[in-house]
């Protein structure tokens, strides 16, 4: 066991990852195969939906050659098995095969909706599931799963992030725009949360429900008009943001406009629609997982070799991508090796710590599997010709760097704690949802 | 009495006279250089007094060019230092390894060993310099003597620290995504063996009489002990999880390890004998300490604070920060020449 001096939660924390390594020298089998399965969206709902897809793939294969290449050092073989399906079932139905037919270890996937399906299938044969495209609370809450991990951040983690940028730079009053239904309602009250307990002087102005699929956002607009807002927050989906901007743009009202950061919505392909759309409101600021500019930890050496491998940014959903291979290949390196339980119990151990290029050691919060992380906002710019200069990093939370503080409560300030969590792993909690 | 006084002077005399000439030339002269990452310059010490005494341009593009580790030659006279640009992707004309005469402050030779060389390490003979060359996940070995390279091989994910151990037989090599330290054979110029330290491992060092590596983890925030014969992590120092360490040095006798924390701007004292943490600096230090050193006499800790572009003078006795001194932007690493 390590020697220190007497142990804080930090330097126990610290200390746990490095006695489970030693164990791992000695228990992993020289010679074998790891194999991690993913399954993407093969007909994704939108060009948007697209963009992110391909990106993940990406980011997949890149640390698959990255991992592969180290693995093989370690005398191992490491694969990820890609595969597409067309809906939720036929998700279930590859995730199946992945785990029966090609012996995963681990799945990855949730874009395109099809988060809770491959939940379901990891759950019931028990293997790890990483989702990398659904920030939905609810599959942290209610739907919740033991065999379920989130590298994607949460919806509560954006809209704390979102209020805590806006609000600090003076957008005091808000007017949240959300699609009918229970995921709508949710994220509403979630945004209002974070407004109004998370940030004494915020208020919500002006509200409006709208119809997912082909919103009128003329009597929106109106509302939005009278209400005079500082801040509009619109918790739809990707082409419904579009179309928002594009009938708003015209009014030329002076507020600022920001969109739920879904995944499909942070790429540069989306921000380049954005302001294509409205010039100017299409040009504001926007929160995402992260950030091809992102120049320290690292980063720059990450971002570096995507973009000369793919000849574009690494988006988000490629950060996702590269970072679930990386931690899962990692898990099965440091846990002990690639048994299902074994490697659940790495990633859900709250002593485990991962370095996922954002310059702090994170981990996976015990209560609900979410991978506790920074943030980033950038500006879209208006004047940008090319890809790479579209966005431009503006900010960061939490801040990392708060020397004396707790790294992981510093990384708590945003996302649900502990006893907001409704997650009951194999409990009392479990929805309907269950698989 | 005055006669034996006169005697014994004499006497004196005469002894000293019959001395090795050796033992009588002066001191030798210590000079500490810190390379300025930002600054594309290299600012030098004068240890006896911490006067800057001159700043060394390596680059007319500040900014671009970024001098980052160093390495000494076994004499002390020579100063290696790894120079890259801030665009990892690409091998430009500036990634290369330039060698300082001490005693001219010149830059007096320039070597290619792979792209994007992040540091640098001698081997005890000083003829073998070895790169982490960080974009590439290679780690390259040159000849001083032939100007060949003797091999490029491959490390985990981005390499970074790199070191020989003191019979020269092999070089580690830290990855610093992978978690890993790369082992060289620097005799048989082939990779021996390859295994996983603490998450984010930055620096290795080796204990004087090579029976021990110390590798430092910044996100993992331990320090592994490595058996060196062995090539296996025999135990892990935790420093707790937000002490990123960084650069590390050992004291002369080898008794202590001295741990820059960078993001913490602290350093940590670790009894080698114990691997326990005996103190943590952090009153008076610099911003974000990445490099550190002590001198060969082990009379002065020397610490490259990146934030601060200042370096922090540490008294080991006190284990205080005695002074500190305005240097170039960014400094980086900082190691101590010698003129004799």
């Amino acid at each position: 066991m390590p020697k220190s001096v007497s142990l804080t939660r930090r330097q126990v924390l610290a200390l746990g990852g490095s006695a489970l390594f030693l164990r791992t020298l000695e228990g992993w089998a020289q010679g074998e195969a790891l194999r991690i399965g993913a399954v993407l969206p093969s007909r994704p709902g939108s060009e948007w939906e697209a963009r992110a897809a391909e990106a993940l793939r990406m980011g997949l294969e890149m640390a698959r050659d990255e991992y592969g290449e180290n693995a093989a050092l370690l005398g191992q073989r490491l694969d990820v098995v890609l595969r597409e399906a067309r809906d939720r079932e036929a998700a279930s139905q590859e995730a199946e095969r992945l785990i029966r037919q090609e012996e995963v270890y681990a799945l990855v996937g949730g874009l395109g909706g099809q988060a809770e399906a491959l939940m379901g299938v990891a759950e019931r044969l028990r293997v790890p599931f990483l989702n990398v495209g659904d920030p939905s609370d609810r599959l942290r809450n209610e739907g919740c799963r033991r065999y379920a991990f989130h590298l994607e951040a949460s919806a509560a983690m954006y809209l704390d992030a979102l209020a805590a940028w806006f609000v600090q730079a003076g957008f005091r009053s808000w007017f949240l725009v959300y699609p009918e239904g229970r995921e709508g309602q949710a994220l509403y009250q979630r945004a209002r949360k974070s407004l109004l307990e998370r940030h004494f002087g915020a208020r919500e102005v002006g509200r409006a429900v709208v119809a997912p699929a082909r919103p009128d956002f003329r009597p929106v607009l109106e509302a939005l008009r009278r209400a005079r807002p500082q801040a509009v927050l619109l918790l739809l989906g990707a082409e419904a943001q579009l179309s928002f901007l594009a009938q708003y743009e015209p009014l030329g009202l002076p507020t600022q406009v920001t969109g739920f950061p879904y995944p499909e919505t942070q790429t540069r392909a989306f921000f380049a629609a954005s302001r294509a759309r409205a010039r100017r409101a299409g040009a504001g600021y926007r929160a995402v997982l992260w950030e091809a500019k992102l120049d320290a930890y690292g980063a720059r050496e990450l971002n570096a070799r995507f973009l000369e491998r793919y000849r574009r940014p690494m988006d988000p959903s490629a950060w996702a991508g590269y970072q679930s291979v990386k931690i899962l290949y990692e898990a099965a390196a440091f846990g002990g090796g690639p048994e299902p339980a074994r490697v659940r119990a790495y990633l859900e151990n709250p002593q485990t710590v991962f370095d996922v290029h954002k310059g702090i050691g994170v981990s996976f919060r015990p209560w609900d599997h979410q991978l506790r992380q920074s943030l980033y906002l950038v500006k879209v710019s208006p004047e940008a010709q090319g890809v790479w200069d579209l966005a431009t990093l503006v900010g960061e939370l939490p801040a990392i760097y708060r020397p004396g503080t707790d790294p992981v409560e510093r990384l708590d300030q945003i996302g649900d704690l502990r006893r907001e969590s409704r997650c009951r792993f194999g409990g009392e909690g479990w929805g309907a949802t269950a698989g | 009495m005055g006669r034996y006084r006169w005697l014994t002077l004499i006497g004196l005399i005469g002894f000293v006279a019959l001395l090795p000439t050796s033992l009588v030339q002066p001191a030798v002269r210590y000079r500490a250089y810190v390379s300025n990452e930002y600054g594309a310059s290299i600012t030098v010490l004068d240890v006896a007094t911490d006067a800057v005494i001159g700043t060394i341009p390596i680059s007319g593009r500040p900014g671009e060019v970024r001098p980052r580790g160093m390495a000494v030659s076994p004499d002390g006279r020579i100063i290696y230092v790894a120079l890259s640009d801030f665009q990892p992707i690409l091998e430009v004309p500036e990634d290369k390894i330039v060698a300082i005469e001490v005693a001219t402050n010149k830059v007096v030779a320039e070597y290619r060993v792979g792209s994007n060389p992040e540091r640098v390490a001698l081997n005890p003979e000083g003829t073998q310099l070895w790169a982490a060359n960080e974009n590439a996940a290679r780690a390259t070995g040159f000849d001083l003597e032939t100007g060949r390279t003797l091999g490029e091989f491959q490390t985990g994910v981005e390499p970074e620290g790199v070191a020989v151990s003191p019979d020269g037989r092999f070089v580690y090599v830290t990855g610093e995504t992978s978690h890993t330290v790369t082992v060289i054979d620097a005799k048989e110029l082939r990779p021996v063996k390859h295994f996983l330290v603490g998450h984010r491992p930055r620096f290795v060092v080796f204990s004087q009489d090579g029976s021990k590596a110390y590798v430092s983890a910044e996100i993992g925030g331990t320090v592994s002990v490595v058996d060196a014969k062995a090539h296996r992590v025999v135990e892990t120092i935790s420093l707790g999880l937000d002490s990123r360490p960084v650069e590390m040095a050992l004291s002369p006798d080898g008794k202590r390890l001295y741990v820059a924390g960078g993001g913490t701007s602290a350093v940590y004292v670790i009894d080698t004998a114990t691997n326990r943490v005996l103190r943590t600096i952090r009153e008076r230090m610099g911003r974000r300490p990445w490099g550190i050193t002590i001198t060969p006499d082990g009379r002065k800790i020397y610490t490259a604070n990146g934030l601060s572009d200042s370096v922090s003078i540490i008294d080991p006795e006190s284990l205080s920060v005695v002074r500190s001194v305005s240097v170039g932007r960014g400094p980086h690493s900082v190691v101590i020449g010698v003129v004799r």
